[in-house]
Order: structure tokens, then sequence, then C-alpha cells
């Protein structure tokens, strides 16, 4: 029991506590649950999305022809993606327009001599619309080809436009967009989230002088450190925990084929945000102790919201240059460089080069932070003002 | 006692703080030298702002001095020191939200004591303050005394080699003070300084060995408390057969007060007292004749008014 004979040092007490009191604290483990459900319920509503068949009756009067022909090829052409279309024969105009009235039909198409008409009780479907189009004019000069002893596919022969993407990327650009519009939410919401409870956490021990009795046991250093360090473990594997569930689900929808991509991405942005957030941590910590009471917490880590706010506006929808230029400025480049990864447009040194200049900023920060941290800490009564904690070591 | 004198005196010197500067300046801590000998309690007292716990904080290292010093054992305290001492912050608190068990054992394990020997002692301190059976309860169930036993356990543990408390015994019911009381007389009877604060002046002088009275950051008293009344002003209380108006116009005597026959008296000499003693006997009967010492209370009036 003599004092001295320590079992580990005080930075590592210090973040084993910081660790056991969040997965001890509810609110925070509740929080966490719902992110966890709302990432797994978009990919899930995505999956569903995917899946969803759209399935149409369509009117053909009886003897209309042309147009049953037209229905029942459209309908093997929707087969592919998985839609349903059924010819439902009525006898007469009249009874098509009963039928759309009291909905046994969605639409009626029909053929004459000046040409075709879908009709709807309402307006038709758009997609139904765009889909019967090309298969309409295709009947029709199908007709006159055979009339003039030719055929549709020798008519058409050369006419196909097919897309081609040069720059290799394999990704689509849309899952792009929504990669950097998620990561740059994720980033703001973790940063936000885990900072508030490192401020917290830093002004509940200023607040009720426990820091003086750990400052007179230990250095104001090593406690920064520990705390520093046990929210970065925490946030890191908050953020492994949410690409995790983010890839799973990706798996599952339409966009399976951006997953090993993805994956890529999310590797590099959990790297980034690790590295990263060990700055705002230590920023985090010097708000707290900045705040004399919890209810001063607001205004000492306004400016860090302001921060992070911005970082997420100009991030999710940054791109060419500015995306570019992003990607390499410390706390953007969290979100820019992942997301140029995830498009192919990043060579394989720029993420590297951009860690590293995060990586110092990250130092940069943390040595000032520190000083901040000390100085403010032991200083009782009201706030104390930022440039006041920067002044002096 | 073979462990009778295990620790060291706990001493400032010339201990200076000033808070602000320019006009605003305000001299919290001014000149503040004082010892708290070892295996001794030393009571501290001092109105609000007196300076008790700027000195306290400077002692412990959590508030630097402007000048001045603290010694342990003779020498410049050190933060290994400090690390080994107990101390009591005020208007303290714990983490509401964590079970009274592992915070103690964080705080002690902080302070170098390792896990398991910390959880044992913890336990034992517990048990003996009937809150055995809360040790995993979180610490904003309990209700302020308990949480103020908590707090003291925290300071305690780890056979601290100094203690510094301020104001351990506020909030406490008579009873909780006997147990503390005996706690802290436990630590004495180890060698190590205890040294506390306090506005309760009666318990001071209960318990206290040593007293330190502080006033507008100055010390104005230091000593025992048999020391502290023989440097009050003795004052004598005289009692006649007959009306004591007279003594008023004795030279060398001051009437504090003068009720029927029964008198309060300050003499600015001895050759006053016989006097007055011979006064009083050619006008008939003296019944009582005899120094009034004053109480803790009275002194602290005195020189912290």
């Amino acid at each position: 029991m003599m004092p001295g004979t320590n079992d580990s040092p005080a930075w590592l007490i210090v973040m084993q506590r910081e660790i056991v009191a969040r997965v001890m604290n509810k609110a925070y483990l509740f929080g966490l649950l719902v992110t966890v459900l709302l990432i797994a319920g978009i990919a899930g509503f995505f999956a569903w999305q995917s899946q969803q068949v759209d399935t149409y009756d369509v009117a053909v009067t009886a003897g209309d022809d042309a147009a049953a022909t037209a229905v029942e090829q459209a309908a093997a052409e929707l087969g592919e993606d998985g839609g349903e279309l059924t010819v439902r024969e009525v006898a007469n105009a009249d009874a098509a327009r009963a039928a759309l009235e009291d909905e046994t039909a969605d639409v009626w198409l029909s053929s004459g001599p000046d040409g075709w008409t879908l009709a709807g009780w309402r307006e038709p479907d758009g997609s139904l619309t765009r889909l019967l189009t090309p298969v309409v004019e295709r009947v029709t000069v199908t007709e006159r080809a055979e009339a003039l002893g030719t055929s549709f596919d020798e008519l058409a022969a050369g006419g196909d436009l097919v897309t081609e993407r040069l720059d290799g990327g394999a990704v689509d650009p849309g899952v792009v967009q929504f990669a950097s519009f998620a990561l740059a939410f994720l980033f703001f919401m973790s940063a936000i989230g885990s900072g508030q409870m490192i401020a917290a956490s830093v002004v509940e021990e200023k607040q009720s002088r426990l820091v003086e009795i750990i400052a007179s046991a230990v250095p104001l250093r090593d406690v920064l450190a520990g705390k520093v360090l046990g929210n970065s473990v925490i946030a890191l594997a908050q953020n492994l925990l949410f690409a995790t569930v983010g890839v799973v689900g990706l798996a599952l929808t339409d966009f399976k084929a951006a997953v090993p991509a993805m994956t890529a991405s999310l590797g590099w942005f959990v790297v980034f945000f690790t590295v990263g957030f060990v700055a705002v941590a230590a920023m985090y910590a010097m708000a707290g102790a900045l705040a004399s009471r919890l209810e001063d917490l607001q205004g000492t880590t306004a400016p860090m919201g302001v921060v992070l706010m911005a970082v997420y506006l100009t991030t999710f929808g940054a791109d060419g240059t500015l995306e570019r230029v992003l990607s390499f400025v410390p706390v953007t480049s969290i979100v820019s460089m992942p997301v140029r990864v995830l498009s192919g447009d990043a060579g394989w040194w720029e993420p590297v080069v951009a860690l590293v200049l995060l990586a110092a900023f990250a130092a940069g920060v943390v040595l000032v932070s520190e000083r901040a941290y000390r100085r403010a800490l032991l200083q009782t009564g009201g706030r104390v003002g930022w440039r006041q904690a920067l002044r002096a070591g | 006692m073979s462990t009778a004198h295990q620790g060291g005196d706990l001493e400032v010197r010339s201990l200076v703080r000033i808070f602000g500067t320019g006009d605003g300046a305000v001299r919290a801590v001014d000149d503040v030298s004082f010892r708290a000998p070892a295996g001794r309690l030393t009571g501290f007292v001092g109105g609000n702002g007196a300076g008790k716990t700027s000195t306290m904080r400077m002692m412990m290292g959590v508030l630097a001095p402007t000048s001045g010093e603290t010694l342990f054992e003779g020498r410049p305290i050190t933060a290994a020191d400090r690390r080994a001492f107990g101390y009591m912050p005020e208007e303290r608190g714990l983490y509401p939200k964590q079970p009274v068990l592992d915070q103690l054992v964080y705080l002690g394990r902080l302070r170098g004591v390792p896990a398991p020997a910390a959880r044992a002692e913890i336990l034992g301190h517990l048990e003996r303050l009937g809150l055995a059976d809360r040790a995993k309860d979180h610490v904003e169930k309990l209700s302020l005394g308990n949480q103020q036993r908590v707090q003291i356990i925290a300071a305690l543990m780890g056979s601290p080699r100094a203690l510094i408390l301020d104001e351990p015994f506020s909030g406490l019911d008579p009873a909780a003070v006997d147990g503390m009381a005996d706690l802290l007389r436990e630590h004495t009877a180890r060698g190590v300084p205890v040294l506390f604060s306090s506005h309760q002046l009666d318990l001071v002088e209960r318990l206290c060995e040593r007293l330190v009275i502080l006033r507008r950051g100055e010390v104005v008293a230091d000593g025992t408390p048999a020391e502290l009344a023989t440097r009050g002003t003795v004052r004598h209380r005289l009692v006649l057969s007959g009306d004591a108006g007279w003594v008023r116009s004795v030279p060398g005597v001051r009437a504090i007060d003068v009720d029927g026959p029964v008198a309060l008296l300050e003499m600015s000499d001895d050759g006053a007292g016989r006097r007055l003693l011979h006064s009083a006997l050619e006008r008939g009967d003296v019944r009582e004749f005899c120094p009034v010492r004053p109480s803790l209370t009275e002194i602290y009036r005195e020189v912290a008014a």
C-alpha cells in the first residue's frame, strides 16, 4: 500500500476510466443504438426499394393487335428488370374507359391510323410512358418494314448507342455523391457528439474540484493524454461499427458493385478520422477547461461547433479543384480525401500526404490545447477567455 | 510509540498570492507563514475570504503562489510528496454517475495505490463509515452527508503522509463529526501532520492541538489553544458587598461593565490591581476577584474582527 508502487502509468489509468465511464453511460449507448438503426434503416430502405416490383394493368381493346403486341414486348423487356405488365382485354373503347375509372386498369393503350394513345384516368405513369414509347415506335416501324419487304433489325442496324467510361473508375457518380454526403454527416455527428462528451467530462471534474485531487496526484498533461486517447479509441470503435453496418447494408442494395471501392474509402475515412479526432478531442478538452460550470459549455464550445459545421457544409458539396484543395487541408481532408479515393480520382500518394499534414496539424493543436488546458483548468470563478488561456504558458 | 514520528512537519513560509493586476489587484494571501507539525491536528480558522482556501490550494500545488514556498520535512515540497498527501478541496464533488467503489479505486490508483490494495482499504473504510452496502451505488444516489464520507475516504486512503482538508466537517451531524475526528486522530497518531480549515470554532477548540487564525490574508494568531488564550487580553471579575460604581474612578483601571456589585475590568498594570483591591477592602468585603480567560470565540472575534 505504499504510495509510489504504481501498477500503471497515469495516462493509462485515465484512459481506462474514460472508456469504462462511456461504455456504462446509458445515454451514450442509446444514442449509439439510434445511429446504428438509422444507418441500417437507410440501407434497408434502399435494398427494399431496389427489389420493389412495379405492376401495371394495361387495357387493350379487342382486335387492337398492334397494341396487344406492344404490351407483350414491353412486358418481356420489363421482365429483365423485374416488373410486371398484364394485358387486360376489354370489349371496346367504352369498356376501356370504364376500366380506367374503376381502376381495374392503370392505362389504356390503343393504336389507330392517326397514331397511338396511352390514356389514363389521370396522367399516365411516367416510367410506364418511358417504357412504352420506344416499344410502340418499334412495333410501328416493324409493321411498315414488313410492308416494304425488310425488317426492323435491318433498318435499325448500326443505330445503337453504347455508353463508355474512360477514367477507369468503376463507381457510379451517384454513389460518390451519396458517400460524400454520408461521410461528411458521419464526421460531423461523431466529432460534435464525442467532442461534447469530452468537454462535459472535463468540466465535470473542474466543477466538482475533482481536478484538484487529480492534479495534486498526477501531471495534468497525463490526464489530458488519457482523455484524448480514451475518447479517440471510443470514436474509432464507433466509426468502425458504423462503417461495418454501412458496408453490410450497401451489399444488400443495387449498389453492391461499389462495396470494394466503398470499403477502401471507408478504411481511409476511419484512419483520417482517428488522426483528426485527436485534434478535435484536444480542442474540446480545452473548451471544457475554459468553462467553470456545465452551463458555460455552450459558449466555450461554440467556436468548435462553427468550424465543424463549416467542414461539413464545404465538404459534402465540393467537387473539382475545391475538392482537390479540401482533400489536403487538415480537418476537411478527413471527408474529402476518402471521397476522392472512392471516385478513383486520387493517386496512391495523395491520401498519404494528406494524412501526414493532418497528423502534423493534430500534433500542433494538442500542444497548444495542452497548455491552455493546464492554465484554465485550475482557475476558479467564471469562464476563462480563449485568448487569456492561450496567451502565456 | 515507534511510529509516532513517521511523518514530517508541513510548513509555509512567506506565502503570497495576488489575484488580478493593477488597481484591481487583491492580496488574497499576504505573507503567510506557519507550521503544521507532524502528529498534530492543526486547525485553520478565518472568515470568508480570509485566504484559507487559497493557502491550502497553494500548499497542494493547484494554485501557483505569487511568492513564498511550502516545505515538507524541512525541504521544499515536491510533486512526489504531494502525490502521497490526502487532499479534500472545498466545494467538492465526485463523478455523479460512477459507482462509489470504482471512483475511489480510480483516485487511489492515480495516487499510486495498486487497484487490489486500494479496493481492500476502501471497503474497510466504507464498512467503518456504514456505507458498505452502497459500494456499487452511483454517487448521485447518496445523501450529501454520505457523499462527504466518500470524499473523506478519497483523502484518507493509501496511508497519506500529510492531510490537507478544506472544511471537512461542514454539513456533518455531531455524531459524524466525532467519527471523522476519530479517523483524523488515527492519522496524527501515525505521526502525520493534519491541517484542516473550519468555520466551527467550538469544534476547532475541542479537536485541535494547534490553531492558525487568518484574517484578510494575514496570520493574526498561531499557537496551541492555551497559548492563544493567554495571549488574549485578560480581564478581571470583581464582586463586592456593595455597589461597584466607584471603580470607574480608580486610575489605571478600565471598567468594561459594571452591574450593581459586579464589575468586569481591564487593568493597565499590576499597580492598578493593588490600588483597586486596597480601595475595595476599605469600602467593604471583596467576595470575588479573579482573572477571566477569554474563550476561543472571543479571541477569534478580537483578532479576526
